[in-house]
């Protein structure tokens, strides 16, 4: 049905889009999930051309949108558009907004389209604001006459931007009800929303954008319960990170104890968790205090809101060494105390780098 | 860290305040050795009011007791509590000393 290959987008100096490729099929209900600022709104506006691409094609039934011959109006009717903010005519009733589409650009009868206009408003629930002012509704209901406006036109694909990220959190569901309802119904959909828990329910795909590309795509449980890469797990997890370089063995231990306890602070651990991670740190910084009078040493401290896991990543180059081999440590004082602290302990060697992943074990009974 | 020593009758009671850690564990030693060459040789070391111990602190402590073991001394620890004693059980420490209640118990068990 579409098909993207290449596209790219360009905004002066700033790459959004730098190579987006994929297809999308008939009756698929595709999410687009990923950081702020990472191209999602940007990839509907240059599917819908509200935005021209700088680079690449989008075929639909396999026209060229972008070929300066192609009737873009009329392709345009194939793919409507539901936005963040709404964009109802303020001066128009709910129905008038309804019926300006088909009456204007499509040539259809005011009656035929008023009579279509209120079966829509019925399919939302809506049927009687019809002669109420967009003013005079509720945000989860101005978005609900959005979708009912979008439909008004025959789409054979919706684009929905954000449609619920404007809104009061108690007329979110309203809204998801509306769209999971045309999910059921068939309707072929792309959705780009930070509502993960939607997303997995309503979705037959999902898209991952990062870097300006599709970072990784697959069914639902495989992007949301199995996430193959760094990125999209990150997301997933809502990881948060604190990252703090070490370049010499008279490092100030007390300022890196501050910014630790500020991390903590910022995602409300629970005093104990952070008692025991700074006690961690300690341990650890001590295991590499020899290796600390030649190298540099990268931490990585890694938060998941979702899992409320707690882990360190310790780099450090020179010859493969796991530094918490007992032989070498001066006693086992150390090592007990970072055993104690840990669920789980691994060392690998990746990129010519020693890599030591420990997991803070915490008392997650409370 | 403060380092708080008070001459009793059966000992000398060392308080330790705050932190005993990678940081304040060598200037612990110096202050302790100190004491130790000055002919203190039972020593009680009261931890009540210190709050957090790192593997850095337990060497000190152990280096004090060999000091005192050489000179033919005796050492004591009271009042581990909360994190300080945490972080003696996960390591084994405390296994190896003589742990008391309190600084009057210790002292008795001295005089």
């Amino acid at each position: 049905m579409i098909k993207v290959e290449h596209l790219s987008k360009r905004f002066g100096d700033v790459t959004v889009l730098r190579d987006v490729s994929v297809e999308m099929n008939r009756g698929e209900v595709i999410s687009i999930i990923g950081p702020s600022g990472t191209g999602k709104s940007t990839f509907l506006r240059c599917l819908n051309l509200l935005e021209r691409p700088s680079g690449g094609s989008i075929q639909i039934d396999g026209v060229d949108i972008l070929d300066r011959k192609a009737d873009v109006p009329r392709l345009r009717q194939k793919m409507n558009m539901v936005f963040q903010s709404f964009n109802l005519f303020a001066h128009l009733s709910v129905l008038d907004n309804l019926t300006l589409g088909p009456v204007r650009l499509r040539g259809m009868g005011r009656q035929e389209a008023e009579a279509k206009s209120l079966d829509l408003l019925r399919l939302v629930g809506l049927a009687e604001k019809a002669a109420s002012f967009p003013d005079e509704l509720s945000g989860g209901q101005k978005q609900r006459v959005a979708i009912a406006r979008c439909l008004a036109m025959d789409p054979e694909i919706i684009l929905l931007d954000e449609p619920t990220s404007a809104l009061d959190p108690t007329t979110v569901s309203e809204v998801l009800a509306v769209i999971r309802r045309l999910a059921r119904d068939g309707m072929t959909m792309a959705i780009v929303t930070h509502e993960m828990d939607f997303a997995r329910d309503v979705s037959n795909r999902v898209l991952y954008m990062d870097e300006g590309v599709i970072y990784e795509e697959g069914t639902p449980q495989e992007i949301f319960d199995h996430p193959k890469r760094e990125k999209t797990r990150a997301f997933i997890n809502r990881v948060r990170s604190f990252t703090r370089r070490i370049g010499s063995p008279d490092y100030d231990l007390y300022a890196m104890n501050a910014e630790i306890e500020a991390f903590c602070e910022k995602h409300i651990l629970p005093r104990k968790t952070r008692q025991n991670l700074l006690l961690l740190v300690e341990e650890v910084l001590q295991v590499y205090a020899p290796y600390l009078q030649t190298g540099v040493l990268d931490l990585t401290i890694s938060y998941s809101e979702k899992t409320d896991d707690l882990d360190l990543a310790w780099e450090s180059a020179g010859e493969p060494a796991n530094p918490l081999d007992s032989d070498r440590l001066p006693d086992d004082f150390g090592l007990m105390i970072i055993r104690n602290l840990t669920e789980s302990i691994e060392y690998r060697r990746l990129d010519d780098r020693n890599r030591l992943s420990l997991r803070l074990r915490q008392d997650r009974g409370a | 860290m403060e380092f708080q020593a008070r001459r009793e009758a059966a000992a000398v009671v060392v308080a330790l305040v705050g932190r005993l850690d990678a940081v304040t564990a060598p200037v612990y030693e110096t202050r302790m050795h100190e004491l130790i060459d000055g002919g203190d040789v039972r020593v009680v070391i009261d931890f009540e009011r210190l709050d957090y111990i790192s593997s850095a602190g337990l060497r000190g402590l152990l280096v004090t007791a060999k000091q005192l073991k050489a000179k033919g001394g005796q050492l004591r620890f009271a009042n581990i509590q909360g994190g300080v004693r945490a972080v003696f059980d996960m390591s084994g420490f405390g296994s190896m000393f003589q742990l008391d209640e309190s600084v009057a118990s210790a002292l008795t068990a001295l005089s």
